[in-house]
């Protein structure tokens, strides 16, 4: 009896031993596509996408609705996926944190990658890239070519305290002029004015200058300087999710839907009218 | 502070120095304004932010700046209500003999009076009210509600599907007022003096009676006048919990101003909104005082 008892353990251990590492695979294969965020999304039949208003990817319009870049990239998702959109307006602060707790499923809020952030979330791959741009005085530039004729005494490059591209002008026009101001308003006015020659910063504040006085101001250079990645931002373990919203930019990237959206947004201002000014 | 009802306006040279103070400071601001500043002003964008015309009656609706205001009145009832309820709950445990009660209530106020504002209701919001508040699937029970039942927590809480936030806004501002008001009413209950108690119970009042009929109205009027300034500082403090993204006037305000790129009107005009909103608050909370001293007669 003893024997026996024996060997029925020894059998049932063997044969768990055998049926359970596949059974368990399969359980956390099962697991982890329930618990990816695309099913949650489905089951509510509603897309919650976290955003923070900075212009033009995500801002308020005269009747307090949120347009923008990103509204249009988000509504469009949210129409390709079948369910409905729920766009939650968040502290930029607070922003990743909020993710992480759950309050909505996707950060659609023109976030660059930086290896800082991506430790704590993961990136899909990118759907927009962001640079800084550069807008010369047409009359005061006549003739001279971007970049090497610009670095010259007689040249005044403008730019806001603190911004990265002070660094970029210092680095690469040292034999030029470089005026600081602590307001971008300033900046912009003094090549208008004709104080100076040139102004850069982050698009798409060049580029809205240029289309609003395309007669005084114009982009020297056309290549992308200090280029950014911009990415949708997902909590971390959900391949599912981060699979659909890759392909998803991916396909949208080949089609020219996102290059179309993004020139309407960044390229001038046809929607200023649409914002209260 | 607000104004001693009671008192008669006299005008004397100190309040003459100290408007032409205030006239020379305004003055040298607004030359540096406008001197050194390079602003355009612009307000014409305004009457929009607060109104917006409503596609389907014609007629005009709230907008922004509007929304925002009453969702800040909205949690600051909300937080008042709750805070004065557990406040004086905390306030009378404080002021009891037994060490038990005073342990409670004196662990609850020193640890929140000592972390800041801020720093708890990112702790709060983050660690506690995230885990718990969607776990009580609040979102998914809003979605499956009639028609009145969304109306009525519109009226009460604004938008429905931003409940969830509303209630961690609430409880977080409830919780850190609550502390303050504790120890208000702690000291007014501790302001009765003890011949009162024993008058009360050689007419032979029970414990419950004894703090109803004696001990209550006496402590009210010790803890009205700061009671009423806290509840004002709730209206202000309300703002921090923009960075939670509770869409209240300041959140409203800030994604304005952003949208606009009119940063100073909006600003000011949220500063007028808060002022208004306080003021009145004052004036009301004055009046309430004053009618409660006639009633009960006043020192």
């Amino acid at each position: 009896m003893k024997l026996f008892r024996t060997i029925a353990l020894a059998a049932v251990t063997a044969l768990g031993l055998a049926a359970g590492p596949p059974v368990q695979a399969q359980d956390t294969q099962q697991a982890l596509a329930a618990d990816s965020v695309i099913e949650t999304i489905k089951q509510r039949g509603m897309l919650r996408v976290g955003l923070s208003t900075f212009v033009p990817w995500a801002m308020r319009d005269k009747n307090g609705d949120l347009i923008g870049f990103e509204v249009d990239v988000a509504k469009k998702l949210a129409e390709d996926m079948g369910v409905e959109i729920e766009f939650v307006p968040t502290a930029w602060d607070g922003i990743i944190p909020a993710l992480l707790a759950g309050n909505f499923d996707v950060i659609i809020g023109g976030m660059s990658i930086t290896p800082q952030r991506n430790l704590t979330v993961n990136f899909t791959m990118p759907y927009a890239h962001s640079s800084v741009g550069v807008m010369a005085h047409i009359a005061s530039t006549k003739g001279l070519k971007w970049p090497d004729d610009y670095n010259s005494p007689d040249i005044t490059f403008t730019c806001r305290r603190g911004a990265t591209p002070c660094d970029y002008i210092k680095a690469n026009f040292p034999k030029a002029t470089l005026r600081v101001f602590d307001d971008q308003n300033q900046t912009v006015q003094e090549v208008l004015n004709g104080n100076a020659q040139v102004m850069m910063s982050s698009q798409p504040l060049p580029a809205f200058t240029i289309y609003d006085n395309p007669e005084i101001v114009f982009a020297p250079n056309e290549e992308p300087i200090n280029p950014g990645s911009e990415a949708f931002v997902l909590r971390k373990g959900d391949p599912d999710a981060l699979n659909f919203f890759s392909n998803w930019i991916m396909l949208h990237t080949v089609d020219g839907w996102l290059e179309e959206r993004h020139s309407y947004w960044f390229g001038g201002r046809p929607w200023a009218d649409q914002v209260a000014e | 502070m607000y104004p001693d009802p009671d008192r008669k306006p006299r005008f004397t040279r100190l309040d003459l120095v100290i408007i032409g103070l205030v006239v020379a400071f305004a003055a040298f601001i607004s030359y540096r304004v406008s001197d050194v500043l390079i602003y355009k002003w612009n307000w014409s964008f305004l009457p929009r932010a607060f109104f917006r015309p409503d596609p389907e009656t014609g007629g005009w609706e709230p907008n922004l700046l509007l929304e925002g205001l009453f969702t800040t009145i909205r949690l600051s009832i909300w937080a008042m209500i709750i805070a004065s309820v557990l406040g004086l709950v905390l306030g009378i445990l404080g002021s009891r003999m037994r060490l038990l009660p005073r342990l409670l209530s004196g662990a609850y106020v020193g640890l929140i009076r000592n972390i800041p504002p801020l720093v708890f209701l990112f702790v709060f919001y983050f660690f506690v009210s995230s885990q718990i508040v969607p776990a009580l699937g609040i979102s998914r029970w809003v979605r499956d509600l009639g028609p009145t039942a969304t109306w009525l927590i519109d009226f009460a809480a604004g938008e429905p599907r931003l409940l969830e936030n509303f209630i961690a806004g609430v409880i977080s501002l409830a919780m850190f007022e609550a502390a303050y008001i504790a120890v208000i009413v702690r000291a007014g209950i501790d302001s009765v003096p003890e011949s009162q108690i024993e008058a009360g119970k050689s007419l032979g009042l029970g414990p419950l009676h004894l703090f109803r009929l004696v001990v209550m109205p006496q402590a009210f009027r010790a803890i009205s006048p700061p009671l009423a300034n806290q509840f004002i500082m709730l209206v202000k403090d309300s703002s921090i919990v923009s960075l939670i993204s509770v869409q209240e006037l300041t959140f409203v305000g800030t994604e304005l101003a952003i949208s606009s790129q009119r940063r100073f009107e909006v600003y000011i005009v949220v500063a007028v909104l808060y002022f208004v909103l306080c003021f009145f608050l004052s004036r009301l909370f004055a009046r309430i005082e004053r009618r409660h001293r006639l009633r009960y007669g006043g020192h």
